[in-house]
């Protein structure tokens, strides 16, 4: 049966610019905003196929925030031979300075961005975890909105869950371990990709939203200062900004949009951040291979949500099965994101291959390869006629006393019908995701 | 909310400043363009002269393309909608995403008009945006100092403009009484001196224009 929202496209499209939906982009060095493509075809999971999702995602981020807490605190994961150091702290997303700091009720993971995609088949897998500063929750979030608008009608025939509660629940996350004082959210500026997400986040959260200069730290305390130079106490910081340009004395000392000291006002647990510095260690590419061992570790479980196929050339077994399945695999770079530094192979060209095969083994540990999932491809709305597209599902996670996984999720698809990348700096665009209540 | 940075109070008071700008100058080449259509073509440098803007323009045509939407034009109505818009859209944790809607319509607006051969049906939108945003300012802004502080940027900006334009007695004493009536009630520093002495020259009989233009302009004090 065809959603009647499909028909208003038009209508919702235009409220989106109204409202400027609008991530930012630098092209030729050059800062441009452009209007998020959005197609009004959600896509819709089932109550039972949503929980399965749910149980899954919740054992996985649980998993990761005890690794992140070993890693940073007793290590036993490493010692006991389940993760290879090497994996570890040579990984960009280790901080020597985060070890022995324990953040506000021992939560790492406060807002985790899990990538998933559904094969063929209906079996779902995990492509990546992002729990540095996932963004993309605003999207499907305002959508809804304007959506709800276009078509009541739709809302009302579809029993959907509503997924403009993120708002609430981002908020219990940032109270939960908040140490005394006001709720920033911290944001690199107006020229940030997702500026839209941060300022929207602050007006629907009640946060304030500040940039680096607006905050200072006194007598080991974080301060807001207001126009008349009073100082008011923040005691937790979603901060949007990464982890290397958040404080110039711990971090990149050449960081001008951070705020000098404001980790040794966290390592004194006199302010919450959100995420906690140091977690790249754990989203880093090539520790995915490792996220169902840690389930199996720290749970006692088995994973419910299974990662791609993944081989880490860097083991000897893996490295041979690489190369005598090359051109089936795709190839990513471990310090890469935002879907650059991913090849597949069966587009290289001959001297490509023979150059990238030397260079995998130069350097093993700087490469994962993954089985091509055959996804299951979704319709999108072009030129009014529906047409099969890539696209994956990023579901948020955000950890209070247990996570919860936010019913909705950010659907982006790839407009290019031979791409498999969907992310939205590459001409992707996003869809609402529906988890139907009943 | 409750917490403003120095930064963000002075981008409220920009806001103010540039969406009257906008408002009024798209108001006033209303005007002048009509008198170009078939009774005086050169109108336009006499606009400049009355807006103290340099004549840069070699045409009608010209005048009426760039000084609508030439972003590279810095008095162009375009450059200081994109002002407003500017400082709107860091504004949104103070204002709200209602009111910044009516400033980005006027952006869309605004690029319409420019491909136009009636730019005045564009510009006409424009001025409904900008209306529509005071309007929305009064009616969901409820932290007061907020408003004022826009609305002090607003006054500022027009008293500045009717100087420069030599409008008539009355709206110059409107203005002002406008001003000081509010500008008491933001927590903006502003100099006391400067606004007494407005206040006096307009109860004279023949207004200076010339001082009062320069009072508006250093009232606010950074």
């Amino acid at each position: 049966m065809e959603i009647e929202l499909t028909r208003r496209a038009e209508t919702v499209n235009e409220l989106l610019a109204r409202y400027g939906v609008k991530f930012g982009i630098y092209k030729d060095n050059e800062f441009k905003e452009q209007l998020f493509p959005f197609d009004t075809i959600p896509r819709i999971i089932k109550k039972e196929e949503f929980a399965y999702l749910e149980k899954g995602l919740k054992q996985r981020v649980m998993a990761l925030n005890c690794f992140i807490r070993d890693i940073y605190g007793e290590k036993k994961i490493v010692r006991d031979g389940v993760v290879p150091e090497e994996f570890v702290y040579i990984s960009s997303g280790y901080l020597a300075p985060c070890d022995g700091v324990v953040p506000p009720k021992g939560i790492y993971t406060h807002i985790a961005g899990i990538d998933l995609v559904q094969g063929k088949d209906g079996s779902w897998y995990v492509l990546e975890d992002n729990l540095r500063v996932p963004s993309g929750a605003s999207y499907p979030m305002i959508a809804r909105e304007i959506c709800r608008k276009s078509s009541p009608d739709t809302f009302e025939t579809y029993h959907v869950e509503d997924n403009r509660d993120y708002a609430k629940l981002l908020r219990w996350t940032m109270d939960y371990v908040n140490t005394g004082g006001h709720t920033v959210i911290l944001t690199p500026g107006r020229y940030n990709a997702a500026y839209f997400e941060h300022s929207y986040f602050a007006e629907k959260t009640g946060a304030h939203l500040a940039t680096g200069r607006e905050l200072v730290v006194e007598d080991d305390y974080l301060y807001f200062v207001d126009y008349s130079g009073k100082r008011e106490k923040v005691g937790a910081v979603y901060r949007r900004i990464s982890d290397e340009y958040l404080d110039p004395m711990t971090f990149n000392e050449e960081s001008v949009i951070g705020i000098p000291h404001i980790y040794d006002v966290y390592r004194k647990g006199h302010v919450a951040l959100l995420n906690a510095p140091g977690n790249g260690v754990a989203d880093d590419k090539g520790i995915y291979y490792f996220v169902p061992k840690m389930v199996r570790y720290y749970l006692g479980e088995e994973p419910v949500l299974q990662n791609a196929p993944t081989y880490l050339p860097y083991y000897e077994e893996d490295m041979r099965y690489v190369l005598e399945h090359f051109d089936e695999l795709v190839l990513k770079d471990v310090a890469e994101a935002g879907g650059y530094g991913v090849v597949f192979a069966d587009r290289m060209t001959a001297a490509q291959k023979e150059d990238f095969i030397a260079l995998l083994k130069r350097e093993p540990r700087r490469f994962i390869a993954q089985e091509v999932i055959d996804f299951m491809d979704i319709d999108i709305l072009e030129n009014a006629r529906r047409t099969p597209r890539k696209a994956d599902l990023r579901a948020f996670v955000l950890m209070v006393d247990e996570p919860i996984v936010w019913k909705s999720g950010l659907t982006r698809f790839s407009r290019d019908p031979d791409s498999f990348i969907v992310n939205s700096s590459q001409g992707g665009g996003f869809k609402d995701t529906w988890v139907l209540s009943q | 909310m409750g917490i403003i940075s120095v930064e963000n109070l002075d981008r409220l008071f920009w806001l103010g400043r540039y969406s009257e700008r906008v408002y009024t100058s798209a108001r006033l080449f209303a005007d002048s363009f009509d008198r170009m259509i078939d009774m005086d073509m050169d109108n336009y440098a006499a606009f400049c002269r009355q807006l103290d803007i340099p004549n840069i323009y070699s045409s009608r045509e010209d005048f009426c393309n760039r000084y609508i939407s030439d972003e590279n034009d810095p008095n162009s109505i375009y450059s200081n909608l994109m002002r407003a818009y500017d400082n709107a859209i860091v504004l949104r944790n103070e204002i709200g995403s209602e009111p910044i809607t009516y400033i980005q319509l006027s952006v869309y607006d605004m690029k319409k008009s420019r491909v136009s051969r009636a730019p005045l049906v564009g510009l006409q939108k424009v001025e409904d945006n900008i209306l529509a945003f005071w309007g929305i300012v009064d009616d969901m802004i409820e932290n007061e100092n907020i408003r004022n502080v826009i609305k002090i940027g607003k006054r500022i900006e027009r008293l500045d403009l009717y100087g420069r334009l030599q409008m008539n007695r009355e709206s110059i004493v409107r203005e002002v009484h406008r001003l000081a009536g509010r500008i008491a009630r933001t927590n903006l520093h502003y100099d006391e001196k400067n606004l007494k002495e407005l206040k006096k020259l307009a109860e004279e009989d023949q207004i200076d224009y010339d001082r009062v233009v320069a009072l508006a302009d250093t009232l606010r004090k950074d």
